[in-house]
């Protein structure tokens, strides 16, 4: 076994960064996958917040599906104040929302286009800051925004390529719609990331469900195979890494 | 690098309206192989549709990520003309009907 040790970036969400050999692999491209209601957002905010507050390492959110007021207000009832950190320039919004007024509607596409636009603005983001952490909440959006998946595909592939080149860790989520089994509505997410991670919140009885979490794939690292349990507290997400699901 | 096309005056009869020029405006990125081909149809477009009608602005992405970013644009190239968009190389025919439809909208503003 060689000595080498890959270099890591702490998640700082409790129990998780145990399953994992102590954080992402740095400048990997990590896929955040499950249904609506997971948690998927919160946890890829609490990976920026923590980022910023604890590791010294500013991050960009590119949301694609909700407005920043709503994230900023949401991600308050967990007690973490996105604008506190936007005004010390350890985080940047990029709001490509549809609920953005300036942007056109848009009458045509033509299949020859690419994501070099998209890659430039959060690049500009992650030079400003000095970015170690970048989120594109959600990819699912543009599975809808555009026809043309094939050429979205291959954009995906370089523009995950281009962002971690510059020394960041991407998070990218996506959205298991409910009667797929893939892992979001590309089909090809999975391949996309060297990490992927999975949060379910399956019905155990008729009147409950049950939160978990696994981790499905982690190039090189050694990650737990099993399904953990996972809460979302007053203080956002806690994994418990001893205790085994049996809700899935 | 925002260019250019400056709109011709035209003729104006005594009873003719004051026509504003529509903007037409291209993004693009020094990257994006597809947008010289979308730059060549639209200025080909433009031409062949009369001068006065219409200022082309082009931004360059690449130089300028700030004014993709206020306008929601990340798929390149994007032509945008009024409130509307086309993303790819557009077809003239598009071209035609948006900056119509531009000028059908902002005369009926002008007339409100």
């Amino acid at each position: 076994m060689s000595d080498f040790v890959i270099e890591r970036v702490k998640t700082g969400i409790p129990g998780l960064d145990e399953l994992i050999e102590g954080g992402f692999p740095k400048g990997d491209t990590i896929l955040l996958a499950g249904r609506a209601g997971t948690g998927k957002s919160i946890m890829a905010n609490q990976f920026l917040y923590n980022g910023a507050t604890e590791y010294d390492e500013p991050g960009v959110l590119v949301t694609l599906e909700e407005s920043p007021h709503l994230i900023k207000r949401n991600m308050m009832r967990f007690g973490m104040d996105l604008d506190a950190l936007v005004k010390k320039k350890k985080l940047a919004i990029v709001d490509l929302s549809p609920s953005k007024e300036a942007t056109p509607m848009k009458i045509g596409e033509y299949p020859s286009f690419d994501l070099s636009g998209l890659e430039a603005i959060i690049l500009n983001h992650v030079k400003k800051l000095g970015a170690k952490r970048v989120v594109i909440d959600t990819l699912a959006i543009l599975a809808y925004k555009f026809r043309s998946r094939d050429i979205l595909r291959e954009e995906f592939f370089k523009l995950a390529a281009n962002i971690t080149r510059a020394d960041t860790t991407l998070i990218l989520t996506s959205e298991i719609q409910s009667q797929h089994d893939g892992l979001g509505v590309f089909d090809i997410e999975a391949f996309l990331a060297s990490g992927v991670i999975v949060l379910y919140n399956e019905m155990i009885s008729e009147t409950s469900r049950s939160r978990s979490i696994e981790v499905l794939k982690l190039r090189g690292s050694k990650h737990s195979s099993r399904i953990h349990s996972m809460r979302i507290t007053d203080e956002g997400i806690r994994v418990w890494p001893a205790e085994i699901s049996t809700g899935v | 690098m925002a260019d250019d096309a400056e709109p011709k005056k035209s003729p104006k009869g005594e009873d003719e309206e004051e026509d504003d020029p529509v903007e037409v405006v291209l993004f693009k990125s020094d990257s994006c192989a597809f947008c010289p081909r979308a730059e060549e149809v639209l200025r080909e477009t433009l031409t062949d549709f009369g001068g006065g009608f219409f200022v082309l602005k082009v931004i360059n992405v690449s130089e300028n990520p700030e004014a993709a970013e206020e306008f929601g644009i990340f798929a390149l190239p994007t032509t945008m003309i009024g409130g509307v968009s086309v993303t790819g190389i557009p077809e003239p025919d598009m071209i035609m009907k948006m900056i119509l439809g531009a000028k059908v909208s902002s005369k009926r503003g002008a007339s409100k």
